[in-house]
C-alpha cells in the first residue's frame, strides 16, 4: 500500500511539473493573442478612468517594457526556479503576496462552503438512502434538483435579503471577520450539498444491496450499527472524490458569489488580471490554481486508499 | 446536524450583531484599491482623510490653506513659494518639512502625478518652504496641488522605488491595507489639527452597486457612495438611512471623431438625442443637459445659451442637408460610405451601457448604423490615439482640479483622450492657455463656453449628480461636489 | 421514469416558447420605448416590459434561443472530441493512451475560467466565444467516461472475437461499444448541456461574453438586478427560464434509480 501511494505521488509530482510548464506557456500565449495595446490596459488599471492618457501609457511603457515579449517569458520561467513569480504590472506588489491574500480569501470561503455542505448533504443523503422511495427520498431528490438549477447569485441575493436585511443577523457583504463568511459560504454550500446528498444516497442504496451489508445484518447488527461500522466508510470514498473534484471548480466558480458579496478572491483576481493584461498575475494565478488542483487530487487519492484498501489492490 | 448548523448561525448572529454603531465607521464605495501609490488610489486616501495636500479646496471650489499656510508667486510668475505649516508630522513620526514635501512632489511628478502636466522646471526647498520653479507662467499651479495625486506622502513610503506603504499626514492613519477591497484606519494621535472624532474607520471597495445598496440597507455601511439610479430610488423609502445627492461638475457626454463627423453632422446627431427621456427613464434625474456645463459651475454655465433641443425630424433634415442620404436599404450614406457609428463605452459606471442602448435606438431611427461596444475604458484613449475611434460615451469630471481650466487644457486645447478628437479652434486653444497662465482678458471664459456650444466637439448628454446613502447613526457627513472629501474626521455618532 | 418524462415535458415547453414565439409575435427584442419602461405584465403583454421598455417576452425567447443553440452546438462539439479521443485512447492503449490522459489532466488543471475569459476576449461580442471556450474545457469529462466505459468492453470476449474475425474498428464500435456507452453518456450529455447554459449565464453576470443590447439570460439578470424590488417580476423571468431549463436537464440526466 505504501508503495502504491509512493507511485501515485510520483505520478502527481510529474503532473505538477507538467502543469507548471503548460500553464506558463498557455497563459502567456493566450495573453499574447489578445487584441489591443496591452500598455493602455495596464495604464488604465493603474490610473483609473479620469486619468489614463497617452502620456501615462508611455510612462508605463518606459517602466515595464513589453510585458508580452519573449524576454518577459524567459524571465518568468527563470524566476519559477527561484520560487519567484514576478511582480504585478498594475500594483507593483509581488505576485506571490497578492495571490497569498486573494487565494487565501477564496480558500477560506471554499473551505467553509465545503464544511457547510458536508453538514447538510451526507446526513440528508444517508437518511434518503436508507429509505429509498419514501417521501423523504423524493423530497430530497426534488430539492437537490432545484438547488442545482438555482443561479448562485439569486441564492446569494435571497440570503442577503432574508438573513441580513430581514432578520438583521449577519452582515450583507464585506470581508475580514468570521461572520462575513457565513452567507457567501452558505450560498455555495447549498449548491454543493445538492450533489453530495445525491452521491451519498446512491452509495448507501448500493451498499444496502451488497453482500457485506446483508451479511452484517444477518449476523445480528442493527441497521444503525451497520451504518456506523461499515456504511460511513463506504460512503466516504465517493463523497471525498466528489469534493476533491469540486474544490477547484469551486475556486473559480466562486467568482459570481465573490462579486455579490464583495469578497476578494482568486476568481476575481483572475478576471481583473486578464482585463488589465497583468501577465505575471495571470500566469501566477493560473499556476497556483493548477497546482492546488493536483495537490488536492493527490490528497483525495491517498485518503481514498487509506479508507478503502481494496482500491489499492486494483 | 441541522440543529447544530442553525445554532451556530444564530450564535454568529447574536454574538456579533451586524449593527452599524459597532464603534467603527464603515465607508463603502465602488473604487477598488490598486496600490499604496497616491497616483493610483490617492482619491481613496484623500477621502479617508489619510493623506493631505498642500492646497485645500472648500465646497465652492475656492482654494484654501492645506499643509501650506500661504503661497505666493514671483513678479514674473515663474517662482511659486509655498510656506508649510509648522509641527506637522507623518504617520511614521518623521517631520513634514520642506525637504520631505519637495521630495514627495518630485517623486509624484516623475511617476504620473498631475504635476507632470504643469510646466515645472525644478522643485527646491528650504526649512519650511517649497519653491516650484516654472518654465512659463502657470496660474493653475495651486489648484493642481489640491488634487489627490499631489498628496504629500512621507519619503520613507517610497524609499525603495515604488510606493509600498501609505504614510500621510491626515487625521487617520492606515493600520491594515489589504487591496483590492479593504483598508482599515485609526485616529492619528499626533495630528496637527483637531483629532478625528471616531477612532476607527474601514473603507470597503465593493464593485457591484446592488451589493452596496444592500449593505446600506442592512446597516453594514454607514456611508455608501455612488448608488445606481434604481437603488437610489429604492433607498429613498428605506428606514435607518438617508439618501443625499448634489450636482457635481461631471458631465456624461458623447465624444465624436470630428474627422468622420463634421460640425453639421455632429449638430444633427445632437438633435436626435432625447436628453430629457434619458434623464427621466434611465438616470432618473429631473433634467438632461441643456449645455455643456451644469448650473452649479458658476461662471461656466451660461443661462443665455439656447438649450440643446430634441427634434428627430429636424435632425433628419439637417443630415440630408449635410449630404447624408438614405441608400437602397434605408441606411444613410455620404460619398458612398454608410453612416456607421460605434458607441464605445464601459460598464464600470452602470448607467453608461444603458444610455448607449438608448442612443443606439435613437441613431438607428435616423437611418444610421450604430453598434454598441461596451468594453474596458482604456479602449477610449487607446482608440483616440490610433485614430480608429468613432464615438465614445463616458463621464468626464471637469473639476479634477477645482478649476475646470485644467480639464479644458487637457481635453480641448485642441484635443485630448477624454475630450475633442480631430477638432481644433485656434482662438479656443489660445483662450484656454491664457486662462491657465492667468493672462486672459475679461470675457474669455464666456467665449470659450459659447464656442463649445456652437461647434460641439463633444455632445453633452446629462449632468451628473453625486449620490450617497448615510446611516442615521452618524452625523456630519459632507457631500462635496468636487469629490475630494467626506469630512470623515469630523463625523460623529448621532445622539 | 416519471422524473425523466417531466424533464422532457419542461424542456419541450421551453423549446416551444423559445423557437415558437417569434413565429406568432415578431416584436424586435431590442426595440425600446422609454414610455413603457418597467410596465408590469398585462393582458396584452403577459411578460411586461424591461427597464428600457423592451418587450420581455421577445427578449426572453431570444435569450433562450441563444443559450440553447450555443449549448447544443457545444455539446455536439465536445461529444465528438470526447468520444473520438476516448475511443482512440482505449483502442490503441500504450503511449497514445498515456499521452491523451496526461493532456486531459493538464487541461483540467488549467482554470476553465481563464480559457473561457480569453476566448471571450479574442472573439469579442460573439457567441462563438462561448462555444470555443466551453468546448475546450468540457470535452475532458466525456473523454474520461468514454475511455473508462470502452476499456472495460474492449477486453470482453465478444469484442475479442469480433476482432479475431477481422471486423473493422468502426463496425466493432457501432455494434459492441456504442450500446454500452450510450446510456452512460446520455446523463453526461444532459449535464454538459446544463453546464453550458449555467456557464453562459454566469459569464454574462460577470460581464464577459455577449454585450448589451443582445438578450442573454445572465446579462438580462444583471440588467434587471437593480430593479429587483421595483419590478421583481421582471428579474424573475430570466431566472425562472434558466431554472426551468436546468431542472429539465437534471431530471433528464436521470434521477437516482428507485
Amino acid at each position: 500500500m505504501l508503495l502504491s501511494i509512493g507511485r501515485s505521488l510520483g505520478w502527481r509530482l510529474a503532473q505538477a511539473g507538467l502543469v507548471a510548464i503548460l500553464v506558463g506557456v498557455l497563459s502567456f500565449a493566450m495573453m499574447r493573442a489578445l487584441p489591443g495595446d496591452m500598455i493602455f490596459r495596464i495604464a488604465a488599471a493603474r490610473f483609473g478612468y479620469d486619468n489614463v492618457t497617452a502620456e501615462n501609457a508611455e510612462l508605463v511603457r518606459s517602466q515595464i517594457g513589453d510585458p508580452a515579449g519573449i524576454s518577459a517569458f524567459l524571465g518568468w520561467i527563470a524566476g519559477l526556479f527561484r520560487g519567484d513569480l514576478g511582480t504585478s504590472l498594475v500594483t507593483g506588489e509581488t505576485v506571490l503576496a497578492e495571490i497569498a491574500h486573494q487565494f487565501g480569501a477564496t480558500a477560506e470561503l471554499a473551505g467553509v462552503a465545503i464544511l457547510l455542505s458536508l453538514l447538510i448533504g451526507p446526513p440528508l443523503g444517508l437518511w434518503a438512502g436508507l429509505h429509498p422511495g419514501g417521501w423523504f427520498d423524493r423530497a430530497t431528490v426534488l430539492l437537490a434538483s432545484v438547488f442545482k438549477a438555482t443561479p448562485q447569485f439569486l441564492l446569494g441575493l435571497v440570503l442577503i435579503v432574508v438573513v441580513a436585511i430581514g432578520m438583521g443577523l449577519l452582515p450583507a457583504a464585506g470581508h475580514g471577520e468570521a461572520r462575513h463568511l457565513i452567507l457567501p459560504g452558505l450560498t455555495l454550500a447549498l449548491g454543493l450539498a445538492a450533489n453530495t446528498t445525491r452521491i451519498t444516497r446512491e452509495a448507501v442504496v448500493q451498499a444496502r444491496d451488497s453482500d457485506w451489508w446483508r451479511f452484517a445484518r444477518w449476523k445480528g447488527l442493527s441497521e444503525r450499527q451497520v451504518v456506523l461500522r461499515h456504511g460511513l466508510r463506504h460512503v466516504a470514498v465517493p463523497v471525498l472524490t466528489l469534493i476533491a473534484a469540486q474544490f477547484v471548480a469551486l475556486m473559480e466558480g466562486v467568482v459570481v458569489v465573490e462579486t455579490i458579496f464583495g469578497w476578494p478572491g482568486i476568481g476575481h483576481a483572475l478576471v481583473h488580471a486578464v482585463f488589465h493584461r497583468d501577465v505575471p498575475m495571470v500566469q501566477g494565478t493560473a499556476l497556483i490554481m493548477g497546482l492546488a488542483f493536483v495537490l488536492i487530487n493527490a490528497l483525495a487519492d491517498i485518503a481514498a486508499r487509506v479508507l478503502d484498501p481494496r482500491e489499492a489492490a486494483q | 446536524m441541522f440543529r447544530t448548523l442553525t445554532l451556530s448561525l444564530l450564535m454568529a448572529g447574536t454574538a456579533l450583531p451586524a449593527m452599524a454603531n459597532d464603534g467603527v465607521l464603515d465607508v463603502v464605495a465602488p473604487f477598488e484599491l490598486t496600490g499604496a501609490d497616491p497616483v493610483t488610489s490617492g482619491h481613496v486616501f484623500l477621502k479617508m482623510d489619510v493623506t493631505e495636500t498642500l492646497v485645500d479646496a472648500d465646497a465652492e471650489g475656492r482654494l484654501v490653506p492645506g499643509l501650506a499656510t500661504e503661497w505666493k508667486s514671483s513678479a514674473d510668475g515663474l517662482d511659486w513659494i509655498f510656506t508649510l505649516r509648522d509641527n506637522v508630522s507623518f504617520h511614521d513620526g518623521s517631520a513634514m518639512d520642506g525637504a520631505a514635501a519637495a521630495k514627495a512632489l518630485d517623486w509624484l511628478r516623475a511617476n504620473g502625478g498631475l504635476l507632470a502636466k504643469a510646466p515645472v522646471a525644478a522643485i527646491s526647498s528650504e526649512d519650511q518652504t517649497v519653491t516650484i520653479t516654472l518654465t512659463e507662467p502657470f496660474a493653475m499651479l495651486p489648484a493642481m496641488l489640491a488634487e489627490h495625486r499631489s498628496a504629500i506622502i512621507a519619503p520613507s513610503s517610497f524609499a525603495g522605488g515604488p510606493v509600498t506603504e501609505v504614510i500621510g499626514t491626515g487625521p487617520y492613519r492606515v493600520t491594515e491595507f489589504s487591496p483590492p477591497n479593504k483598508m482599515t484606519v485609526e485616529a492619528f494621535g499626533d495630528y496637527w489639527g483637531d483629532a478625528a472624532a471616531i477612532d476607527r474607520a474601514v473603507y470597503h471597495g465593493v464593485g457591484r452597486s446592488e451589493t452596496r445598496a444592500l449593505m446600506a440597507e442592512s446597516g453594514d455601511a454607514d456611508i455608501t457612495l455612488s448608488l445606481d439610479p434604481a437603488s437610489f430610488t429604492r433607498l429613498k423609502g428605506a428606514e435607518g438611512l438617508q439618501v443625499r445627492s448634489a450636482p457635481i461638475p461631471r458631465v456624461l457626454m458623447l465624444k465624436v471623431n470630428s474627422e468622420i463627423f463634421d460640425q453639421a453632422t455632429r449638430k444633427a446627431l445632437s438633435l436626435a438625442i432625447d436628453r430629457a427621456g434619458i434623464a427621466k427613464a434611465v438616470l432618473r434625474y429631473e433634467t438632461g443637459a441643456t449645455q455643456m456645463f451644469p448650473p452649479g459651475m458658476a461662471g461656466w454655465h451660461d443661462t443665455t445659451l439656447a438649450p440643446l433641443a430634441y427634434d428627430p425630424e429636424a435632425a433628419k433634415a439637417a443630415l440630408a442637408e449635410a449630404g447624408w442620404l438614405p441608400n437602397a436599404e434605408g441606411i444613410l450614406e455620404k460619398d458612398g460610405k454608410p453612416m456607421e457609428i460605434e458607441l464605445l463605452t464601459y460598464p464600470d459606471r452602470p448607467e453608461l451601457p444603458l444610455v448607449a442602448a438608448v442612443l443606439e435606438q435613437q441613431f438607428a431611427a435616423l437611418g444610421a448604423k450604430p453598434v454598441i461596444n461596451s468594453t474596458n475604458f482604456s479602449e477610449i484613449p487607446a482608440k483616440h490615439n490610433d485614430g480608429t475611434l468613432s464615438t465614445a460615451l463616458f463621464a468626464r469630471n471637469f473639476a479634477l482640479v477645482p478649476d475646470p481650466v485644467g480639464t479644458l487644457l487637457q481635453d480641448y486645447a485642441p484635443g485630448g483622450d477624454w475630450g475633442a478628437m480631430g477638432w481644433s479652434n485656434g482662438d479656443f486653444t489660445k483662450g484656454v492657455k491664457a486662462m491657465a497662465a492667468g493672462t486672459a482678458p475679461e470675457g474669455t471664459r464666456e467665449d470659450l463656453v459659447a464656442t463649445l456650444h456652437e461647434e460641439m466637439p463633444v455632445l453633452p448628454i446629462a449632468w451628473y449628480e453625486l449620490n450617497m446613502a448615510v446611516s442615521d447613526e452618524v452625523s456630519g457627513v459632507v457631500i462635496d461636489p468636487f469629490e475630494r472629501t467626506l469630512g470623515l474626521a469630523s463625523v460623529t455618532w448621532a445622539e | 421514469m416519471m422524473p425523466r418524462c417531466l424533464g422532457l415535458a419542461i424542456l419541450a415547453a421551453v423549446l416551444l416558447f423559445a423557437f415558437g414565439l417569434p413565429l406568432v409575435n415578431e416584436t424586435d427584442p431590442t426595440a425600446q420605448s422609454l414610455l413603457n419602461a418597467l410596465q408590469p405584465p398585462s393582458a396584452e403583454t403577459p411578460f411586461g416590459f424591461d427597464h428600457l421598455g423592451r418587450s420581455m417576452s421577445a427578449r426572453l425567447a431570444a435569450a433562450l434561443r441563444l443559450s440553447l443553440t450555443i449549448a447544443f452546438v457545444t455539446l455536439v462539439t465536445t461529444a465528438a472530441i470526447g468520444v473520438a479521443l476516448g475511443a482512440l485512447a482505449s483502442w490503441r492503449g500504450g503511449w497514445v493512451d498515456r499521452a491523451l490522459v496526461l493532456f486531459a489532466d493538464s487541461i483540467v488543471a488549467l482554470p476553465a475560467l481563464l480559457i473561457v475569459l480569453i476566448a471571450g476576449l479574442i472573439l469579442p461580442n460573439q457567441p462563438l466565444a462561448f462555444w470555443a471556450g466551453l468546448s475546450a474545457t468540457l470535452w475532458v469529462e466525456i473523454f474520461r467516461l468514454t475511455r473508462a466505459a470502452i476499456r472495460a468492453q474492449i477486453a470482453a470476449p465478444a469484442v475479442e472475437a469480433a476482432r479475431l474475425l477481422g471486423f473493422g474498428p468502426i463496425y466493432i464500435f457501432r455494434t459492441h461499444l456504442w450500446p454500452e456507452l450510450a446510456p452512460v453518456l446520455r446523463a453526461t450529455f444532459a449535464l454538459t448541456f446544463a453546464a453550458v447554459v449555467m456557464g453562459i449565464a454566469a459569464l454574462g453576470f460577470v460581464s464577459v461574453g455577449v454585450r448589451a443590447p443582445t438578450p442573454e439570460l445572465g446579462l438580462m439578470m444583471v440588467e434587471l438586478l437593480p430593479y429587483w424590488r421595483e419590478a421583481p417580476w421582471a428579474l424573475l423571468q430570466p431566472v425562472i427560464a434558466t431554472m426551468a431549463t436546468l431542472l429539465a436537464l437534471t431530471l433528464i440526466a436521470g434521477g437516482p434509480k428507485v
